[in-house]
């Protein structure tokens, strides 16, 4: 079963509580959900060979109570960074899936000491035009969005509607504009090595905008994942899990091949 | 309606049979003059009016001496002025695609935007070429197409997570002329290619085929593009087939009964059936392996093939009817012609007469 492995817990941090799920032994990976709220997937499991995965529930999402108070990504941020301190991380990596990613951008950008390395799977932090969201459209719709083939996807209900909807409300009010010109600023001076994940597939953050990401970020690697749509965790999670893992252990060396190519000795 | 001149560029001279061929007999001279006499035909075709010329790629054998028609085509570009070149292969399956982006970026700036991008799966005994598994070719085939595409179009350097390929940097340079990249044309003979190309906006290749069969994947190919939004034109079709015009209807029957004593050009996959069946084993053709499979292995006397649609034998009148009676049945806007045989003189006016005086007729098809 997808999550097995994971344990749930809670935190107090900035005034909120906050579930997560944790397991693995290794060098701390912070993961921060899309749009759609915390969702564990295959590659979560197969991070969490490696890495101690610790997935965050943002407040206002799942069962938690509606979160008025976050003002921004920025806000929202400044908590994280409160949840994780709870926790005494004292050095670990950000995913960041979707709107997640622009979260934990903000995160690494008020405490940079922290962050060793920044994964974002399907950012929808720099956007060039708004593609179609999972979250506003019919649950048929949304699964077609998600995923380059829903009939591989295991069967599951729709989330409740007043959830999907709750989940629309705060990522619309929080996500900003597309290009937002303060926050690229604060991008452009980000020390951190970055791996951005796009699926070929995806009509929700296209690889057709992956270039902004190379193009603001200094230190930004683009990775296309072949035959992943919107959610690359769920439809390639080994591709995912595999380029993840090498760009944790080496940053940037990530580029040069260590495996041997040798057939027989 | 455009015309494209096809040469396998095959060896001129007696060779052994099967597939792969030994090399037994080979002679350097005989090569250079087999590629020297494609070179002058192209040429010439280019200098009649032919609207493209085309190359392909094939292996280990004296059936094409361009197991890299890229490099062919390198040398097309220095002798053929005004038409397009199209490269239908190379065989992506087998090959390093983003060494055929790079390839294909290369030809398209050296043509100005001349160049015609076909990506071919190849016939099935070139899996065993640079040993690939022939049941994963078609996986193979679509991951490259869809990855060739990327690195044309992609202005940042990016990394693949593939199934069949992993790349950490890609960026290639030089970049292509047209614009979003070159025209693709894949093999449109199953109907997975034919829906695959639909669903990618790709252009459909019909070869060793005949006017019916091929009828029948053009139906499906549309058919898959009206559910992808849009509608092919006929520059999205092309057929192959052979040809020879002379003078007379009598002088082009001669011509070809002539032809007999001279080396033919032999499919490779009729050289080794028993490679074939092997290949046909491991799942290699589509959900309609018979129909493929008998498509592969068709040979028929010459009036069936005139009836079929495979080759086009005649005086310019006789041909130029031919002709009208394919593209009404099929709406192919490119006819891809490869000549009946190589036989010198012949052949070098069968081109001529084809560009003077078949081809100005074509226009209103």
């Amino acid at each position: 079963m997808t999550g097995e492995a994971f344990e749930e817990r809670f935190v107090d941090a900035d005034g909120f509580r906050l579930r997560y799920v944790e397991a693995g032994r290794g060098p701390p990976l912070v993961c921060l959900h899309g749009g759609g709220g915390l969702r564990l997937a295959p590659a979560h499991d197969l991070l969490a060979k490696n890495h101690r995965v610790i997935a965050f529930e943002m407040p206002g999402f799942g069962a938690s109570p509606e979160n008025r108070r976050s003002a921004s990504t920025e806000d929202l941020g400044r908590s994280m960074n409160a949840a994780v301190a709870a926790l005494a991380l004292e050095r670990y990596s950000i995913m960041g899936t979707s709107f997640g990613s622009k979260v934990a951008l903000w995160m690494a950008i008020e405490r940079p000491e922290a962050v060793e390395s920044i994964v974002l799977i399907s950012p929808a932090a720099i956007r060039e035009q708004q593609g179609p969201v999972p979250t506003h459209v019919a649950p048929e719709e949304a699964a077609k969005l998600l995923y380059a083939h829903p009939e591989r996807q295991p069967k599951s209900p729709p989330p409740p509607r007043e959830l999907v909807a709750k989940h629309a409300a705060l990522t619309s009010r929080l996500l900003g504009p597309g290009r937002d010109a303060p926050f690229e600023a604060r991008l452009a001076k980000l020390p951190h090595p970055v791996l951005a994940l796009f699926g070929t597939a995806d009509r929700v953050t296209p690889p057709e905008g992956a270039h902004l990401f190379r193009e603001i970020l200094p230190h930004c690697h683009i990775v296309l994942v072949y035959d992943a749509a919107h959610a690359i965790d769920a439809d390639r999670p080994e591709a995912l899990a595999s380029v993840v893992g090498d760009f944790l252990a080496r940053q940037d060396r990530f580029l040069v091949r260590e495996t041997s190519g040798l057939i027989h000795p | 309606m455009k015309v494209s001149f096809f040469s396998s560029v095959f060896y001129l001279a007696q060779a052994p049979g099967g597939w792969p061929a030994a090399s037994t007999g080979y002679s350097p001279q005989d090569a250079r003059r087999s590629m020297l006499t494609a070179l002058e035909q192209f040429r010439l075709a280019d200098e009649v009016g032919f609207d493209w010329v085309t190359v392909a790629e094939h292996h280990y054998g004296p059936m094409g001496l361009t197991p890299n028609p890229m490099v062919f085509a390198g040398a097309l570009t220095q002798v053929v002025k005004r038409a397009r070149i199209a490269l239908l292969g190379p065989n992506v399956p087998i090959l390093n695609p983003v060494r055929v982006a790079e390839e294909f970026a290369m030809l398209d700036t050296l043509t100005d935007g001349r160049l015609i991008a076909g990506m071919m799966r190849g016939t099935p005994n070139e899996y065993v070429t640079y040993n690939t598994n022939p049941s994963e070719s078609r996986a193979i085939f679509e991951e490259a197409v869809v990855l060739i595409r990327r690195a044309w179009t992609e202005t940042q350097p990016f990394g693949w997570e593939g199934r069949h390929f992993q790349f950490r940097s890609i960026s290639i340079w030089p970049r292509p002329v047209q614009q979003p990249h070159p025209p693709i044309f894949i093999s449109g003979s199953s109907p997975e290619s034919a829906a695959f190309a639909a669903r990618n906006h790709i252009s459909l290749g019909l070869a060793v085929t005949t006017v019916p069969q091929a009828a029948k994947s053009v139906a499906l190919y549309r058919e898959a593009a009206r559910e992808a939004g849009w509608t092919p034109q006929p520059d999205n079709i092309l057929y192959r087939l052979s040809f020879h015009v002379a003078d007379s209807d009598g002088q082009a029957r001669a011509d070809l009964d002539d032809s007999a004593r001279l080396p033919q050009r032999m499919s490779p996959v009729l050289a080794n059936p028993a490679l074939e069946a092997a290949v046909a084993a491991t799942g290699y053709y589509g959900s309609d392996l018979t129909k493929q499979r008998a498509r592969v292995l068709l040979s028929h006397g010459v009036d069936e093939r005139i009836a079929a649609g495979q080759i086009l034998i005649g005086s310019a009148e006789t041909v130029q009817s031919q002709i009208r009676d394919i593209a009404d049945k099929l709406g192919a806007g490119v006819l891809d012609l490869v000549p009946a045989f190589q036989s010198g003189e012949p052949t070098f006016r069968s081109i001529r007469l084809f560009g003077e005086k078949v081809r100005p007729h074509l226009r209103h098809l």
